[in-house]
């Protein structure tokens, strides 16, 4: 069971990944610090899963990067683009929404332990 | 030896040229980054365990897909498949017996020719299946490497996305009423074998008797130049024959003109067969005294009871009409 557990939930979270990693992205970050600040939020993200990430959403204009060439250790640097906040807000209140619609279902499912 | 930079290069060397170094960079830089301050092998170890399979990193920054046909493809795939498989080993096999039955003319041995088609048969039949198996996975393979749509709809077989208007393009048919594919098969391999022991009944049809050489053919039973008399009559019932065959193919299904259509062949080859079965010089008079004469009774008797026997065929041919009608009125 907890195979398939695993995989049920990995496939849960995955759609979710992308909107955490933008909104922590409404600030300059860049690579392992955001693993750190989504890990503070308790959210785990697979750093190979991270990293292409990222790059995608460059390649979808959601997000900008730049080097920054002037500490010891060069690092690049993400953040938002205009239209990447605004995609951001739209998938927002969409997984806002969708979520309390599925709190509902759950409440109503008969074993509810929901505080 | 540094292991980051192997891991790098394990990472970069699978993707395309031109992003090989920012990924190069931002990565190593990552993983300096989840390092502790003066670490040793084993931390590294530890970060790039953490990072996982290089091929795996590789296939998550490539767009390419990490498969050879997806599941926009698949069926459309299999369909094309088993579309194509059984049409190229049927043509495999006419050419194979076609150029087998020249070896008949040349005076071969029955059981040599036989067993050539046997053979020669199995393997064209594998070699065609691997040719198209090969040739149909490469194409696809192309496809979906080059198909600019990302979607991830799968393909009908208009190359489109699939809509309600397709289920107009499939006859439904209930099973009651299908002729089969096997069935189809099954009868014009029918009409292939009866046709080849009619004309060739001079090589094949008669008493063997086993000597030291396998079985020897020694006598033919019937008289293969009362058969040829008749062959233009014949060549109307095997046209018949392989022309109802291809309609029932193409109808997919039996209908009340299947059904009727099936009882004009029947009753065609019913009466070629009785026309051909007593004709008074078909039998081999050697062959019917040489069973007279294993079963002691007049030769003339012998030829009776084979005619009686043949007879069955057309009580076959009856049930087989009905069982067309009866099939055609299902529902």
């Amino acid at each position: 069971m907890s195979n398939l557990l695993d995989s049920l939930s990995t496939e849960l979270r995955r759609g979710t990944l992308t909107l955490a990693v933008l909104s922590q992205l409404q600030t300059q970050q860049y690579g392992y610090s955001l693993v750190q600040s989504l890990e503070g939020s308790g959210v785990t993200i697979e750093q190979s899963t991270l990293y292409p990430l990222l790059r995608r959403l460059e390649k979808q204009q959601l997000v900008e990067s730049s080097w920054d060439t002037t500490e010891a250790r060069p690092r690049k640097y993400y953040i938002l683009t205009d239209y990447g906040l605004e995609v951001y807000k739209e998938l927002k209140n969409e997984w806002l929404s969708n979520s309390k619609q599925l709190y509902k279902l759950l409440k109503g499912d008969g074993l509810s332990e929901f505080d | 030896m540094n292991l980051i930079d192997v891991y790098i290069h394990e990472v970069t060397r699978r993707l395309p040229e031109k992003s090989r170094e920012d990924i190069g960079l931002e990565l190593k830089s990552s993983i300096e980054d989840m390092l502790p301050e003066g670490h040793s092998e084993k931390d590294i170890k530890q970060v790039l365990d953490q990072l996982g399979n290089p091929a795996t990193l590789a296939s998550n920054y490539s767009d390419r897909p990490m498969h050879l046909i997806g599941p926009k493809y698949f069926d459309l795939y299999i369909s094309f498949l088993k579309m194509i498989v059984p049409i190229a080993a049927v043509i495999a096999l006419i050419s194979v017996a076609a150029t087998q039955f020249l070896a008949f003319e040349r005076g071969d041995t029955v059981l040599n020719v036989a067993l050539d088609i046997f053979v020669l048969s199995i393997w064209r039949i594998i070699e065609v299946f691997i040719q198209v198996f090969f040739w149909l996975t490469v194409m696809f393979a192309i496809v979906e490497r080059v198909d600019g749509i990302k979607d991830n709809q799968p393909r009908t077989m208009s190359l489109n996305k699939w809509t309600s208007d397709d289920l107009k393009n499939i006859v439904y048919i209930p099973k009651k009423r299908a002729i089969s594919k096997r069935y189809i098969f099954v009868s014009l391999l029918w009409t292939a074998i009866w046709a080849t022991f009619y004309f060739f009944a001079s090589h094949l049809v008669g008493v063997y008797e086993k000597t030291d050489e396998g079985l020897t053919f020694i006598m033919p039973s019937l008289n293969q130049d009362v058969l040829n008399s008749f062959s233009s009559l014949v060549v109307i019932v095997i046209g018949a024959e392989i022309a109802l065959a291809l309609y029932q193919l193409f109808k997919g299904q039996w209908t009340k003109k299947v059904a009727m259509l099936n009882v004009l062949r029947e009753v065609i080859g019913s009466i070629v067969l009785i026309i051909v079965i007593i004709h008074p010089n078909l039998f081999n008079p050697d062959f019917l005294t040489y069973l007279a004469d294993n079963f002691t009774i007049s030769s003339e008797d012998v030829r009776k009871f084979i005619i009686m026997a043949v007879m069955l065929f057309p009580i076959f041919s009856i049930w087989n009409c009905v069982d067309g009608f009866r099939k055609a009125n299902s529902r």
